[in-house]
């Protein structure tokens, strides 16, 4: 994967603002910029690696993290799905469920016992 | 990330000792529904041992900087010592069957650095339902709401 200096030059034109602007507020220099879009591909050599092996192309290993507000989205939607099926169950419930499956099993018990003793010493 | 101020890695350190000591334990209570996504809040850790007088517990305790304190007629055996405070032994679970049986209701947790098993939450619930404490009812609806959500979402 390669960086695209002219979709670059065109995203900096739409917003306004000259390229060297650009990377100064993006604590970029100018010797950096120039040596990244020279470069074949900017992924780490293992990360091309590990895509060779599988024999596809480098993306085919990539995701992008949702947004925040994406993943709240998906989580309403989770929820409604899982009152649907369980008309007795609260929205709170399941909502605060699924937003503690997002986190590893040390945290959600963290979560747990800074809320228990917080709660204790009121 | 800011270190975490509660569970630190000198609480799970016992945890450690006691899987590299081959003790035969499992977290139960609300600590182990919390682990398996419950929104439950609890104070304690409960572990329920196979044998309390199992001596790998003291060797885990010795590692870590705590000791045990036998029960007396008014106090349960507890665990003393900063890094094992946030450890409560459980005799006995409500409900449940004995030790060995309930085993195969455990799962297998990562926390941190080590695996622990921890009690089911369809056990837990039954547990709970079975002692029918005030508080043991005021956290059902919790408990089976969390149930319902890993069942249809099928997440651990």
């Amino acid at each position: 994967m390669r960086l695209s200096p002219d979709c670059i030059k065109r995203l900096c034109a739409r917003r306004g603002v000259s390229l060297q602007a650009f990377l100064e507020s993006a604590g970029v220099s100018r010797t950096a910029y120039y040596s990244l879009i020279r470069k074949n591909s900017i992924l780490p050599r293992s990360v091309q690696a590990m895509a060779g092996m599988l024999g596809v192309a480098p993306s085919s290993i990539l995701y992008e993290e949702p947004p925040v507000a994406g993943r709240a989205q998906a989580q309403i939607q989770e929820a409604a799905g899982v009152l649907a099926l369980n008309p007795r169950a609260t929205f709170e419930n399941v909502w605060h469920t699924l937003v503690l499956l997002d986190e590893p099993p040390i945290e959600r018990l963290r979560r747990s016992l800074l809320r228990g003793r917080t709660h204790h010493l009121h | 990330m800011a270190a975490p101020t509660i569970f630190t890695e000198a609480e799970q350190a016992f945890l450690r000792e006691l899987r590299l000591r081959r003790v035969e334990f499992m977290i139960v209570g609300l600590a182990a529904a919390a682990l398996q996504g419950t929104p439950a809040v609890t104070q304690d850790i409960d572990l329920w041992f196979k044998d309390l007088g199992d001596r790998r517990i003291h060797e885990a305790l010795a590692r870590v900087g705590g000791i045990y304190v036998p029960p007396t007629a008014t106090t349960p055996p507890m665990f003393a010592g900063k890094n094992v405070a946030l450890f409560d032994i459980v005799l006995t679970m409500h409900g449940l069957r004995d030790f060995g049986r309930e085993l195969r209701n455990t799962r297998v947790v990562r926390i941190g650095r080590t695996t622990v098993r921890v009690l089911s939450l369809e056990r837990i619930i039954v547990s709970k339902k079975a002692a029918n404490r005030e508080k043991d009812r005021l956290i059902l609806p919790v408990l089976e709401d969390a149930l319902a959500t890993l069942k249809t979402t099928r997440r651990k």
